[in-house]
């Protein structure tokens, strides 16, 4: 749908808005109050099939408001619903996650930040703070500023107890395998619980907060030509999208253009750490199927990636070179050749290795099939990335609503239908090569110029920034209120949308099977959890011995309801 | 009897028992590790690396997990280990000084499969989720493997006109027949899984288990598990070239026949992603099943009207 | 020094624990197994569970969800062991000092169970894969 027909669309809705604002192109922000909310998220997501983004929840002094972000793919633009909530003593408002399963985790996150209550949400537990944060503090809500202003952090307790609020919850009465926190298959933490029926995955529950460093709050303590360095550390391996999509944002809101040069330097910058974690994955795919050969290949190719970026920007990652205005560094024209030659290799490596998984009987075997993520689910769980054009769904940042360089250089968008771990593989593989082929254009077309200006003032107003990051669309919304700091920075990494599809992917696998379908959405717990703090009490993850107590006390209880004698896993 | 008890105590503890398998086994340990270095790019480990291990793993504390069986988490490791002794030196002294009894192929049979028991009875009694994946999954390999290796066996006694005397089976070599060769690549797949290694590493699969089978043990008894397992690679690839290559009749020979077969082992394992258990289990019962139903045919035709390359 | 020592040194297992890390310290941790920096040459592997190792390397400043998981892996690692701290967040939080939900970092969780704990630092955002070997030997060889 065009921005034309959208607009005519939107006029359904004039009974249940109160205004309509479209502060720039391609941007519209509908206001209505929290009763309404519901009726018209209904009509944007299922009659205007727009996909979902994000919601943003903000402490607005008088009243809370719900940002939630709609994309317009078709015509790369946002709409933008904004709900207010007028009571603050008990905010309240309708959930959506019941029609829209990608909302749950953003409503709990809400929830546990800002304590707006989420009327008919199918599953209200914790979510991103950590179990013994105490019960009625939200930290984003403006009078929590002065305490963590004067030192209070949560405490934790050296012994943790049994109950917590975030705990589970599948109604078990199958065993349990807890993959996590600390788990050699991802290099991150995070929990899962994993309901099992001989090798068959039955159910499974995610627990995240591991990670959460509250960096959505940090943000609004920091000036805005300091933020980038912080967004920078949400994932060392998203560390030049991150900063860009906010970037972009401030730029926006503040009305200026960054010199051409700058554009293509972030372009080469982007497509570099494109390439690096896509070759990344790819070895830890292989490593995770216990082919190590081949994940020491690609990350002996990566470093040539590694190098080069470190040689552009001072560093192997964290490359803090994006400012708001331009870039901190220019790349010298004697590199140029460098870069081509060794982007040249790269791309020779990355065919060699498509023939190779494209030859290989056993890894089709082990691949295909697995893991799928049908079209339907897909657009449900609003994924983004890879994840969402290996099922089918064309989109892509770069192209729909185009950024940087981008659309001054010949490249494509890679799609496959099958939605299976497979069809991930040759979708990220595909794109290593897209993306050698954006840097070869970039340096040969690069202008001359500055790379970057002078920013004075950033207006009061708000704004987006979208980026796409190697594991798909990062958002950043950025309100200012005319002062030095943003007052709310809302950042939303694709793994956010992507982690949840596992419930649509894994049930009904085989045990072997799940490890390497959670990998295949290449999920980044550290992007994902961004913001969250704690409550309650909680448990002992890695602990086997209180897992497996625990689930020994499931299966007595069961046995005595049942009136059966429990097998004993001795006797196994 | 009694004044031949000390010779048979140096040949179980030194010669060519325990002193000599263990010497042996991790030096192969360091060739499998090293290898594999070198097949990924790598320098790999030094030459006394696997030494250095044992003996950390010697020096650390032993940590027993709360609810488990201590008696049998204990006595696993030591069953394992006493198991691969017994079997090794019997395999080094009929392949040095063809020191037999008639059936002890079948008694052979019996000490390989007791470290696999040995494996599954201490995961087990470590009171362990992962380690209970772990077990199932070692369960049903077993039950996956020793069919196709017990009929591997079966045709080469056929084509040793039923002999069941691996001294005198060792003086054949029977990998120069259709049958034979056929037996010998599923024999070899089998100490594959056995060895645990990839792509039969399903019960011990790191990224999908945490260390499975192994992953509550530590310290010294995690220690007398790898030596059992380096152990392991001195015995099954010398009972393969007893069986199928013809045995130690020059010792150069033999050393090279050896190598060969720890050669082809760590090929197969650095260029194969993991199997799935459901995947290996059909591999091994109905591909190898298959061929070997084949070779027994094939051995008892050649048998009868003579013909040997069969 | 004695012969456990001796052997810890030559060959040290390493358990990694992420505590609330941005990843670049994780992903640098990898690359070390990898040709480049390659670092079983030194006898150094990556184990999978805390039981076999002898090194913990700890990335990241410590949630509060993170905490008490951090040291039940300690409990379970046998001892004599090191403590590793890698990068800016492990030695002392780095960029999220002011964060709410940040209760470290590494070394004041781990003091808190074990006083006498051997504790290393590596500092860099994130410090390059040789930082981190030369801290891991120097710290190796101080024991």
């Amino acid at each position: 749908m065009n921005q034309k027909e959208l607009k005519k669309r939107l006029t359904e809705l004039e009974d249940k808005l109160i205004g309509i604002e479209e502060p720039r192109e391609n941007c519209i922000y509908l206001n209505c109050e929290s009763q309404n909310s519901f009726a018209v998220n209904k009509f944007l997501f299922e009659e205007l099939r727009l996909r979902f983004v994000i919601a943003t929840g903000i402490d607005a002094e008088d009243c809370f408001e719900v940002i939630y972000h709609y994309a317009n793919d078709r015509a790369g633009s946002m709409v933008n619903l904004k709900a207010f909530i007028r009571n603050r003593k008990k905010p309240a408002i309708d959930s959506i996650a019941t029609f829209l399963p990608a909302a749950e985790w953003i409503e709990r996150e809400i929830h546990d930040i800002l304590g707006i209550d989420f009327n008919n949400h199918p599953d209200m537990r914790r979510l991103i703070l950590a179990d013994d944060w105490p019960e009625g503090v939200y930290p984003l809500r403006k009078d929590m500023d002065s305490k963590i202003a004067q030192g209070w952090t949560c405490k934790t307790s050296i012994r943790p107890s049994k109950k917590s609020p975030a705990r589970r919850t599948i109604p078990m009465k199958k065993p349990i395998l807890a993959v996590g926190p600390f788990h050699p298959l991802q290099e991150e933490m995070e929990f899962f619980q994993l309901a099992t029926d001989g090798e068959i995955v039955t159910d499974i529950d995610m627990r995240i907060s591991y990670n959460h460093r509250g960096i959505e709050k940090i943000s609004e303590s920091l000036q805005f030509d300091q933020v980038p360095f912080l967004v920078s550390r949400i994932c060392g391996i998203c560390s030049a999208s991150h900063p860009l999509a906010y970037v972009q944002a401030v730029e926006e809101l503040a009305g200026i253009e960054p010199p051409v040069r700058a554009l293509y330097v972030r372009t080469i910058i982007n497509e570099l750490e494109r390439i690096h974690s896509h070759v990344l994955w790819f070895g830890l795919a292989g490593h995770f199927i216990g082919y190590d050969t081949v994940f020491m290949w690609a990350w002996k190719y990566r470093e040539t990636v590694l190098d080069l970026l470190e040689e552009i920007t001072g560093n192997r990652n964290n490359y803090g070179n994006v400012t708001v205005g331009g870039c901190r560094e220019d790349i010298p024209d004697e590199l140029k050749p460098r870069i081509i030659k060794d982007i040249n290799f790269v791309e020779k490596k990355t065919n060699m290795l498509i023939k190779a998984v494209d030859d290989d009987p056993i890894l089709h075997a082990r691949l295909k099939g697995v893991g799928v993520l049908s079209y339907e689910d897909a657009v449900k769980f609003a994924v983004t990335g890879p994840t969402a054009r290996a099922s089918g769904i064309d989109i892509d940042v770069r192209r729909d609503e185009s950024y940087a360089a981008y659309d001054q250089l010949d490249w494509d968008v890679i799609t496959r239908p099958e939605g299976d771990v497979f069809a991930k593989v040759v979708v990220r593989l595909l794109e290593v090569v897209e993306s050698c082929k954006i840097i070869k254009q970039a340096v040969q077309k690069i202008p001359d110029g500055p790379v970057a200006m002078k920013v004075k003032q950033i207006p009061p107003g708000e704004a987006i920034g979208r980026v796409e990051a190697p594991r798909g669309e990062t958002f950043h919304y950025v309100r200012s209120d005319g002062g030095n700091r943003p007052v709310r920075h809302k950042v939303r990494a694709p793994s956010y949308v992507n982690v949840p599809s596992f419930k649509a992917s894994c049930i009904g696998e085989h045990i072997a099977d799940v490890t390497i379908t959670l990998a295949a959405v290449d999920p980044c717990y550290s992007c994902t959890e961004r913001l969250a703090v704690v409550d309650g009490e909680n448990k002992v993850m890695h602990d086997y011995e209180s897992l497996l107590r625990m689930s020994r006390e499931k299966m007595d209880r069961i046995s005595k309801d049942l009136g059966v004698e429990k097998l004993k896993l001795e006797d196994l | 009897m009694m004044e031949r008890i000390p010779q048979y105590l140096f040949w179980i503890l030194i010669f060519p028992g325990f002193v000599f398998t263990v010497l042996i086994g991790l030096v192969a340990s360091w060739v499998v590790r090293k290898v594999s270095a070198l097949v990924q790019w790598r320098v790999g480990p030094r030459l006394y690396q696997p030494f250095v291990d044992i003996l950390k793993l010697l020096g650390k504390e032993t940590l027993v997990p709360r609810g488990s069986q201590k008696a049998l988490f204990f006595a696993a490791p030591l069953i394992a280990m006493t198991a691969v002794l017994l079997l090794s030196t019997m395999l080094w002294r009929i392949a040095f000084d063809r020191i037999d009894f008639i059936g002890d192929i079948i008694v052979a049979i019996y000490l390989m499969v007791l470290p696999s028991l040995a494996l599954i009875l201490g995961s087990s009694a470590s009171a362990s989720p992962h380690a209970a994946v772990g077990t199932s999954r070692e369960m049903k390999l077993v039950l996956a493997y020793e069919l196709p290796l017990a009929l591997a066996l079966v045709v080469i006694v056929i084509k040793n006109g039923g002999q069941l005397n691996l001294a005198q089976i060792a003086q054949n070599n029977v990998v120069f027949s259709i049958s034979g060769l056929l037996a010998f690549l599923v024999a070899l797949l089998c100490v594959q899984a056995k060895l645990g290694f990839v792509p039969f590493d399903i019960a011990e699969a790191e990224t999908e288990l945490a260390g499975g089978v192994l992953i509550e043990y530590s310290g010294a008894l995690l220690a007398i598990w790898k030596l059992a397992q380096a152990m392991m690679l001195v015995a099954l690839p010398l009972f393969l070239v007893l069986a199928f290559l013809g045995g130690f009749t020059v010792l150069w020979a033999g050393i090279a026949k050896y190598v060969l077969i720890l050669v082809l082992l760590i090929l197969i394992k650095n260029t194969n992603p993991r199997m799935r258990i459901d995947q290996a289990m059909k591999f091994f019962w109905v591909y190898c099943g298959f061929a070997l139903i084949l070779a027994v045919v094939l051995a008892g035709l050649g048998n009868y009207y003579g013909i040997g390359w069969l | 020094m004695s012969w456990k020592i001796w052997a810890l040194k030559k060959s040290p297992w390493v358990f990694h624990v992420n505590t609330g890390a941005c990843n670049n310290c994780d992903i640098e941790i990898v690359a070390l197994l990898t040709p480049k920096f390659d670092v079983e040459r030194f006898g150094i592997k990556l184990v999978g569970s805390p039981r076999h190792a002898d090194a913990l390397l700890v990335t990241g400043g410590v949630t509060a969800q993170a905490a008490p998981r951090l040291r039940e892996v300690y409990r379970q690692m046998p001892k004599p062991c090191v403590v590793f701290c890698i990068g800016a967040c492990a030695c002392d939080k780095g960029i999220f000092a002011n964060s709410y939900h940040m209760v470290g970092p590494v070394d004041k969780i781990i003091r808190e169970i074990d006083p006498n704990a051997i504790i290393a630092y590596v500092p860099g955002c994130p410090p390059k894969p040789e930082a981190i070997i030369s801290g891991v030997v120097k710290a190796l060889s101080a024991l």
